[in-house]
């Protein structure tokens, strides 16, 4: 039996033990993150076959729960920490040749802190644990989006900072008042006690934490900063912060909402909240010029259409929703390193400059275009599958305010296509025809792109793959009472 | 007078968390911003400190005599507030750095005048 605490104490060990292994031999620090998500991501597919059967709980410090804090390695959990380890090890290996300027020992420190305060979010069962490894998380991305120094860089790291330093400070009073409330910090022994106060009282906290985590998850009025900091980001870490991110600041949301205070008044809101932050989105990425920024803005409208599968409530609707955030992730990813050496071939993030560029870079633009026809959603791509079940879940919840929702949803993903196949056309079928030699993106850069289309497509053909996983996450996000007992016994 | 003197450490805490949300909305100079993100972390602090308060308490230390476990002060509070203070204090370090790598581009510091990035 593998222990979940290696799957943080490994990377956190080794980010900080980079810069040593850069002092004796510098390539070391290229070489040290693949290693350790490599490492995370054989411990979390042991872990997987294991947990789908019953939840693992550790505790640490060798207290009982809920005195000390625990680990709570369940589907969900360890499903997204398979995700995280898996895109951050591709990711990694992708950045090997893509990183070329800058002190590198920092950017892959920083690089597994993001990653290390990723995976802790998603396996922490005690809510101020998950507080500080949030922050890791945001302090990470932070400096990690100034990381070219140049103009853009800072001023989106400062507004980032900014915003995301007051949505701390709103989680941790939410966290405060809590612990006055209930005297514990431990979620499940909160959502044990929450029915005991009155409801007004834990709504302040409620309303106050979901701000604080809204703030990560870029739901509508909170997401100011993501364009920037994702378009001016080094390609890597968009790739990393669209992909893993904000789906970790939106399973918190999911989990507080879900686990913590079982809250079924405040659905109807934030699904309204999620139809609203999509087509604010997909409209704004319509309109961009720039690809970063129209990827960027994709991510609010994909955020939003996740957090309204999410507030359905039904199995199939959180199914959906962790599908849905699954998709994302690969063909976000994909998009954003395709990207990368687009930008870098053509010298320029405007649309015009990327004209013709298909027949320079075929292999490139072909995953590109991959991409792009999985996140609107064609099959046999992975995102067909995942919104149809949105739809279908939609539906199945029979009634009008949600019918009429996914018709706006759909309306969304007609404007995303659009844009989408406009990038396409702009690749293949404009520009002037020129002689200039094929250059494609390195090997390096070239093998994650092959994976991500790989995964795209065989589990677009097969949904079966991951459809058992995504069901018993989301019978462990809806059934509050099991995690309560898993934990308490 | 008892309603203040029961709540005072609460008033002076979100009084805290209030000027600093004010001056972070309100004020165009990045530097006044960021003392304004230190006053709200102390706020937080001070009120979290507050909510494992108790008048007259003492150090929960069970091993020394003489101490009646009454007044004992909960200690959960103040484990979580030295982290929150580190925390803290990498966050404004950060964003000082920030700071002077956006003044040598810029040669400002006034945030109204910063706006390449638009919607």
């Amino acid at each position: 039996m593998v222990n979940p605490v290696l799957l943080i104490a490994v990377p956190l060990g080794l980010a900080f033990a980079i810069p040593l292994f850069a002092f004796f031999w510098r390539p070391a620090a290229k070489y040290i993150p693949p290693a350790a998500l490599v490492f995370n991501l054989v411990v979390s597919i042991l872990l997987l076959a294991q947990v789908l059967e019953n939840p693992l709980i550790v505790s640490i410090g060798g207290w009982q729960p809920p005195f000390c804090i625990i680990l709570v390695a369940g589907p969900l959990g360890v499903l997204f920490s398979a995700i995280i380890a898996l895109v951050g090890l591709l990711v990694s290996v992708y950045a090997l040749d893509y990183i070329k300027e800058g002190p590198a020992e920092k950017y892959n420190m920083l690089f597994l802190l993001l990653l290390t305060g990723a995976t802790g979010v998603v396996l922490t069962g005690d809510i101020f644990n998950l507080f500080v490894f949030f922050e890791i998380l945001c302090i990470s991305s932070y400096a990690l989006v100034a990381y070219l120094r140049d103009k853009a860089g800072i001023e989106s790291a400062i507004k980032y900072l900014i915003q995301g330093a007051v949505g701390s400070s709103l989680l941790l009073i939410g966290i405060g008042l809590l612990y006055g409330l209930f005297g514990t910090l431990n979620m499940a022994d909160i959502a044990q006690n929450i029915k005991s106060v009155s409801p007004v009282s834990v709504f302040v906290p409620m309303v106050l934490i979901i701000a604080g985590l809204g703030v990560e998850a870029a739901i509508f009025p909170l997401n100011a900063w993501l364009p920037d900091a994702h378009s001016s980001a080094p390609s890597s870490i968009s790739a990393i912060l669209s992909g893993i991110a904000i789906e970790v600041g939106l399973y918190a949301v999911a989990r507080v909402i879900f686990t913590i205070f079982g809250a079924s008044s405040i659905l109807l809101f934030l699904s309204l909240l999620g139809i609203l932050t999509l087509l604010i989105g997909e409209m704004c990425a319509f309109s961009q010029n720039n690809i970063k920024r129209m990827l960027a803005y994709s991510s609010i409208g994909q955020i939003g259409l996740i957090l309204f599968a999410l507030a359905i409530a039904t199995s199939y609707g959180v199914t959906g929703g962790l599908f849905q955030m699954i998709s994302h992730t690969l063909s976000k990813a994909l998009l954003f390193l395709a990207a990368g050496y687009m930008i870098y071939q053509a010298g320029s993030m405007e649309m015009s400059a990327l004209e013709g560029l298909g027949k320079k870079m075929p292999l490139t633009c072909l995953a590109f275009t991959i991409g792009a026809f999985s996140l609107v959603g064609l099959p046999p791509f992975i995102g067909f599958p995942s919104k149809f079940l949105i739809v279908q879940s939609a539906l199945a919840a029979k009634e009008t305010f949600f019918s009429v929702l996914i018709g706006l949803a759909l309306l969304g993903t007609v404007i995303e296509g659009a844009y989408f196949f406009r990038v396409v056309q702009v690749l293949y079928f404009k520009g002037e025809e020129t002689n200039t030699p094929r250059k494609d993106a390195p090997v390096t850069a070239l093998i994650p792109m092959f994976i991500f289309v790989v995964l795209s497509i065989v589990v677009g053909i097969y949904p079966k793959l991951v459809t058992d996983v995504l069901n018993s996450a989301a019978s462990e996000l809806i059934n509050r009472l099991d995690y309560i007992r898993n934990i308490l016994g | 007078m008892s309603f203040l003197n029961s709540y005072i450490y609460y008033i002076g805490a979100f009084g805290l968390i209030l000027v600093g949300f004010y001056i972070i909305l309100v004020k165009h100079n990045l530097i006044k911003v960021i003392v304004g993100l230190g006053i709200l972390d102390t706020g937080v602090n001070l009120f979290l400190i507050s909510v494992g308060y108790i008048t007259k308490g003492t150090a929960p230390i069970f091993s020394r005599p003489g101490i009646d476990s009454e007044y004992m002060v909960d200690p959960v509070p103040q484990a979580l507030v030295l982290t929150a203070i580190v925390i803290g204090v990498a966050v404004l370090a950060l964003a000082l750095s920030l700071a002077i790598r956006l003044y040598q581009h810029y040669g400002t510091l006034n945030l109204r005048k910063i706006r390449e990035q638009r919607w």
